[in-house]
Formats: structure tokens, C-alpha cells, sequence
């Protein structure tokens, strides 16, 4: 499903040559959950936006579902972003002023084709979250958790296959942090390949595999034998009213 | 079709941002509303223009007693016009088809019975009737015999004919003029109302020019010469031509004032259009200065604007928006902005003009045509300081957006 061959990301400006990515080479199967890890500034978001097609690599190759996106030019990435790629950021990145309806059904907005039945897709993605009760709230009137389900809803919407979050639990009490691991694991086990970015131990042995990156390149590749269940966590921890949306 | 679902991502932005966009739009609201105010004037100056061009005759000239540049009565205290000024014209200046004097005395009073009224006492020849085009309704019009003869008749216009007789038929009555009598013979074509003084054109009494200067008024003089050219190009040759002569008989030399003065269809609309003419020009500024302003303005806020949601940008780029899609966008919200500016401005533009047409007695036209040129403006502002907004946006690089 994605292969990565050789990836490097260097920036230069003026003299100064910063090289944040170094010979990447791995493969991830379809329906594979991914966690990549790494100190800050080691190129995770980096990498991340690589795979994200929102950037491209200095050298390399990037083959996602057989094609090399690596040739593709803005358009052409612009429609696999559409077509292929959920994001979910640490900000959440949702429209202000905008329910929670529009915002998550904003990528059908840029398809080729629009589903007439695009408002209904809209409130599915957003019961997938637990949100049927919110599709009318925009982003003031709802809590940070809220808010990353709503952005998880949209990443969704398009049927992509792969769901890309970079540090999806950044901004996020404790709770809300496993209601979204619960989420994503849930994603999984309906065969959704997923990768996410964490510089957090707990949130990464939620994933079956965990990427290691040090200074631009892979120091660990490492199989989890028992994620974490998030659903058992959520269990454990004290009922709260507030984020139980 | 995509681009009009991200045309109208650009309209929901407008909408959810009221301020903004009420700030956006201001200056071409004031200045389309100044253009059609401006439209509104020009079309109705034209249009009086016309009108009083039509009434006065295409063709027409008028040598005035009394100089100075207005259009108006003659001056009746100037008394150095006479009939051999008339014969000197028919016979020096070519290409003239009717050269006919009139004697005018303003405020007449006229006399039927018990009935008393003041009207304008017109002394003229028959060639009058068809100068200007304006013959009897009833009865017959003065003929050169009742000329040759200083006869004791009279036509009257219709004002007269109402105000002196009623309902009762007035032909083969007489009535008296400064005290001298003189018999119904016939009745005027109504005229009505002219132009913005209001006067009365109908309130008038003809009677042939030699019963005027030696029965009622005891006058040499004339007030005016009507003069109709069988070619309206030649006017103002002609026009020369006359001015020449009359200075030549009059023994003037500039820089005297003459004691003469001609009035032509240039010269009237050269007056009409000059009452508009600063208003105008001050409009034309300030349209052009609000629109200019306005644009700048409206680049500016967009430009914040970008600044301000380089988030979203990113966030629609991520979502799968082209930079095609955000241009679109970004372009729809200046373009709308102008547009509706443009229909508030049409709108607040034509209750100005009804507003003025109520209040003074300008001339005013309002019309669909200034849309069209609204239009024009808005839409040439909107992308004209829409476009490097709307490109900057564009080439916003996703993942520096997002950051
Ligand atoms: N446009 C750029 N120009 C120059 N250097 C850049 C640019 N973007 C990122 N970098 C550098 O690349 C390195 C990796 O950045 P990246 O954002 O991928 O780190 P990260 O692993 O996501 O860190 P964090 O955990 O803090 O989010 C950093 O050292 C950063 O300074
Ligand atoms: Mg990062």
C-alpha cells in the first residue's frame, strides 16, 4: 500500500543545508496501524506531510497504491490528498463559524464529483464519532475532544485509505486523548490503515507498530505484541461528564 | 461543478464575516451610488437638451435685441433692430430660407368684456407660422395682407382663449389690447408648459407686426428676427455671417458689446448643459475617488485577510483544494463584494436622484443603462484589486499554511 524507497527532505537557505530526512525506506501493509515516534525536530511532521502528499521529498520514491506521487504536479496531488488521505492535525484545523456538518463534509466540497447525498455522509462520519447530537454545533460551542472527532469525521468522509494524525492527542486532556485512541483503534479493526505521529510512549503502543525516527532517520522499527486497548483504559478511568460528549 | 462550490466557499466566508465585508464593500457602494447619480443627470440634461432643441427647431436661429450670452426675451429697452436689419439679411446672407422679424411686448394687457388678463404680445408676419411651426387650431393666421394693411386682428393661444372667453367660441369677437381693438380671426395650437422657468407658452396674442409697432406699442424697433437655414451644417457660418453684418450696421467694433445677440440649438444646449455641469464634475470625482479608494481598501482587507486564514487555506489544501480552488475562491469573495456594493450603490444611487428630482428642479432620467456600466466598474475593480490577493492565497504553500 505505501512503500517509501530512499526519502530525503533537506532545506536550504542561503549556505545553510538542514538535511531533516535521510535514506527513509519502509513499507506499510493496508490496514496496518502505524505509530512513528521521535524527539522534537527529528521530521515527523516532516515525513508525515510526505505522506501526506502536502509536500514532496528532495529524493526518493513514494509509491501509494502503486503510483509514484513523487511525479505527480499540484494538481494531481491536490486529487490524491482528496481522494486517498485523511489528516488529522494537534491543532484540529476545523472552519470557525462553520457547524460541524460543513466542516466535516468540507473535502467533498473539492471532489470531482459531489455526492448529492453529501450531507448525509456528513452525519454518519460524524455518529462514526459519537457527534450525532452536535451536528449543528460549530467549533466555540463544542470541547477540544469534541472538536478532534468532528476533524476525525472529516478526515473520513472521503473513504481514504490511509488516515494520517500528527500528534492527534497533543492538545487533549488525558480522557480525550484515549476516547480518540478508542476511535482509531475501532478504525482499525474495520480494516483502516492508519499512521499516526506521537511523542508520547502510551499513545504510540495503542498501534500494532512503532516507528522510531532519530535525527532523520529510522533508529527503531518495532512490532507491538499487545497494543494497549484503549475501550478497557476508557473503563478504568473516572467517568467524565464534560468530555463525554 | 466544483468552481461554483468554491465560489460559494467564498460567499459563506462574506456572510459569516459581516464586518468585514461591510468595510469591503463601502467605498464602491458610495461610488457606483455617485455614478448613478451622475447617469441620472447626464440622461436628463440630454433629454431637456433634445427637447428644447426640438422646440426651438433644428434649423432655427433667433437675432435678439439686447446683447449678453442668455437665452431669453429680447431687450426691449434696446431699440437698435429694425425691419431694415430684416432686409439686409434676406439679401446679404445666403442660404436662408425664411428670415422673419417679430415685435414682443411682454405683460400686454388684454381686455374681452368684463375679463382682464396680461399676456405676451407677439407682432409678426405670416412667415412666422411656419418658422415655427405653429399654426391655427381654429380660424386663420395672420396674412400679409392684414400686414400690409396694419389690419385690427388678432390669434390667440389657448391660455388666452380660456382665461378671456371660457367655453364660449372666441373667433369674430374683439377684444382690446393696451386699449386697442382688435377681432378674433383665429386660435393657436396648444404648446403647454416649457422647460424649468415654467413659462406658459399659450398665454400669447399674435396680431401682425405693423398693428404692433404702430397701433399698441408706437415703436421703429423689433424685438427679434426669426431665421430658419435651409442647412443646419452652415449655422454657425451663417451665424458669423449675420454677427458681421449687424455690427457693420450697428457700427460696433469690439471690444464694444454688441447690441445683438443670436441664439442657435448649439447655444441652448450649451446653457441647459452648463447648470449641470459642475455638479457633475464634482460627482464624477468623487465616484471616481470612492471607486479608486474603495478598490484599494478592499485589496487591503483581502491581503489581512489572507494573512489571517493562512490556516484554512492550508487546512482546504489539505482537504484536496488546488491552488485553482483557492484562487477561485478568494477571487469570488472580491468580485461578490463588488457586486453586491454595485446593486447597494444602484439602489442608494437612484433614491439620491429621485430625491433630487423631488427637491430642485435639475432635470433627472433614471434609467437601466447606468446598471450596465455599474456592472462594468464592479466587476473591473473586483478582479482588478481581487486578483494578487486571490493569488497570493493561491500560492500559499500547504504545509507552511498549516504550521
Ligand atoms: N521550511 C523549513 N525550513 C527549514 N527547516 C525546516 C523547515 N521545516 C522544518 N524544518 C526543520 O526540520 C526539522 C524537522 O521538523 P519537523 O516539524 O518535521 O519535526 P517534528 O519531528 O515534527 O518535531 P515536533 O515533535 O516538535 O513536532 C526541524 O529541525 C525544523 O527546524
Ligand atoms: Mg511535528
Amino acid at each position: 500500500m505505501i512503500e517509501l524507497e530512499g526519502i530525503e527532505k533537506t532545506y536550504t537557505q542561503g549556505e545553510v543545508v538542514t538535511r531533516v530526512l535521510q535514506d527513509i525506506s519502509f513499507a506499510i501493509q493496508p490496514g496496518q496501524y502505524v505509530a512513528i515516534m521521535g524527539a522534537s525536530g527529528t521530521g515527523k511532521s516532516t515525513l508525515m506531510n510526505i505522506l501526506g502528499c502536502l509536500d514532496k521529498p528532495t529524493a526518493g520514491h513514494y509509491r501509494l497504491e502503486g503510483t509514484d506521487v513523487v511525479d505527480l504536479d499540484d494538481e494531481g496531488l491536490s486529487h490524491v490528498r482528496n481522494q486517498k488521505i485523511g489528516f488529522v492535525f494537534q491543532q484540529f484545523h476545523l472552519l470557525q463559524r462553520t457547524t460541524a456538518l460543513k466542516n466535516a463534509l468540507l473535502p467533498l466540497i473539492y471532489a470531482d464529483h459531489y455526492p448529492e447525498e453529501a450531507e448525509e455522509l456528513a452525519e454518519q462520519a460524524l455518529g462514526m464519532v459519537g457527534l450525532s447530537d452536535r451536528i449543528d454545533y460549530r467549533p466555540n460551542q463544542l470541547s477540544g475532544g469534541q472538536q478532534q472527532r468532528v476533524a476525525i469525521a472529516r478526515a473520513l468522509i472521503n473513504n481514504p485509505a490511509i488516515l494520517l494524525a500528527d500528534e492527534p492527542t497533543g492538545n487533549l486532556d488525558s480522557r480525550s486523548g484515549v476516547e480518540v485512541m478508542a476511535i482509531f483503534q475501532r478504525l482499525h479493526r474495520e480494516g483502516r490503515t492508519i499512521i499516526t505521529v506521537t511523542h508520547d510512549r502510551q499513545i504510540a503502543e495503542h498501534a500494532q507498530r512503532v516507528i522510531v525516527l532519530a535525527d532523520g532517520q529510522i533508529a527503531e522499527d518495532q512490532t507491538i505484541d499487545r497494543p494497549r486497548d484503549a475501550e478497557a483504559e476508557l473503563v478504568a478511568l473516572v467517568p467524565n461528564e464534560e468530555n463525554n460528549g | 461543478m466544483k468552481i461554483l462550490r468554491t465560489a460559494q466557499e467564498g460567499l459563506s466566508s462574506l456572510a459569516a464575516n459581516p464586518l468585514r465585508t461591510f468595510l469591503m464593500m463601502a467605498g464602491t457602494v458610495v461610488g457606483i451610488a455617485a455614478l448613478t447619480v451622475i447617469m441620472a443627470i447626464g440622461k436628463g440634461t440630454e433629454s431637456q437638451v433634445m427637447r428644447r432643441v426640438e422646440n426651438f427647431g433644428p434649423r432655427a436661429m433667433m437675432l435678439v435685441a439686447g446683447g449678453g450670452r442668455t437665452i431669453g426675451p429680447p431687450d426691449s429697452t434696446v431699440t437698435t433692430l429694425t425691419l431694415d436689419d430684416v432686409r439686409a439679411i434676406r439679401e446679404e446672407v445666403p442660404g436662408l430660407e425664411i428670415v422673419t422679424p417679430q415685435a414682443w411686448l411682454s405683460g400686454a394687457g388684454l381686455r374681452y368684456e368684463a375679463q382682464q388678463i396680461k399676456a405676451t404680445l407677439w407682432g409678426i408676419e405670416p412667415e412666422w407660422h411656419e418658422a415655427w411651426n405653429w399654426h391655427t387650431a381654429d380660424g386663420d393666421g395672420i396674412s400679409h395682407e392684414d400686414v400690409a394693411t396694419m389690419a385690427r386682428v388678432c390669434v390667440i393661444g389657448s391660455s388666452v382663449k380660456r382665461d378671456l372667453f371660457g367655453g364660449a367660441d372666441p373667433i369674430g369677437q374683439t377684444l382690446y389690447v393696451n386699449k386697442v381693438a382688435v377681432q378674433v380671426q383665429g386660435v393657436l395650437e396648444r404648446r403647454g408648459v416649457m422647460g424649468a422657468s415654467g413659462g406658459d407658452f399659450d398665454n400669447r396674442i399674435l396680431v401682425p407686426i405693423t398693428t404692433a409697432m404702430r397701433r399698441v406699442m408706437n415703436v421703429d424697433h423689433i424685438g427679434g428676427v426669426r431665421i430658419i437655414t435651409s442647412d443646419a451644417d452652415r449655422m454657425p457660418e451663417q451665424a458669423e455671417q449675420i454677427t458681421q453684418l449687424m455690427r457693420a450696421r450697428h457700427r460696433i467694433t469690439p471690444p464694444v458689446e454688441d447690441d445683438f445677440r443670436i441664439n442657435s440649438p448649439l447655444a441652448i444646449a450649451e446653457v441647459v448643459r452648463g447648470t449641470s455641469g459642475t455638479l457633475t464634475m464634482l460627482l464624477a470625482a468623487l465616484a471616481g475617488l470612492s471607486l479608486l479608494v474603495g478598490g484599494v481598501v478592499l485589496m487591503n482587507i483581502q491581503l489581512i485577510s489572507v494573512a489571517e486564514r493562512t490556516a484554512e487555506i492550508g487546512l482546504r489544501r489539505a482537504v484536496g483544494a488546488t491552488r485553482n480552488d483557492i484562487f477561485t475562491q478568494f477571487l469570488t469573495e472580491s468580485l461578490s463584494v463588488t457586486l453586491l456594493g454595485m446593486i447597494l450603490g444602484s439602489a442608494l444611487g437612484s433614491g439620491i436622484s429621485v430625491a433630487i428630482r423631488q427637491l430642485t428642479s435639475m432635470p433627472i432620467v433614471i434609467s437601466w443603462e447606468p446598471l450596465a456600466l455599474s456592472l462594468g466598474f464592479a466587476l473591473l475593480i473586483g478582479t482588478f484589486f481581487g486578483v494578487q490577493p486571490a493569488r497570493r492565497a493561491a500560492r500559499l504553500h500547504p504545509v507552511a499554511a498549516l504550521r
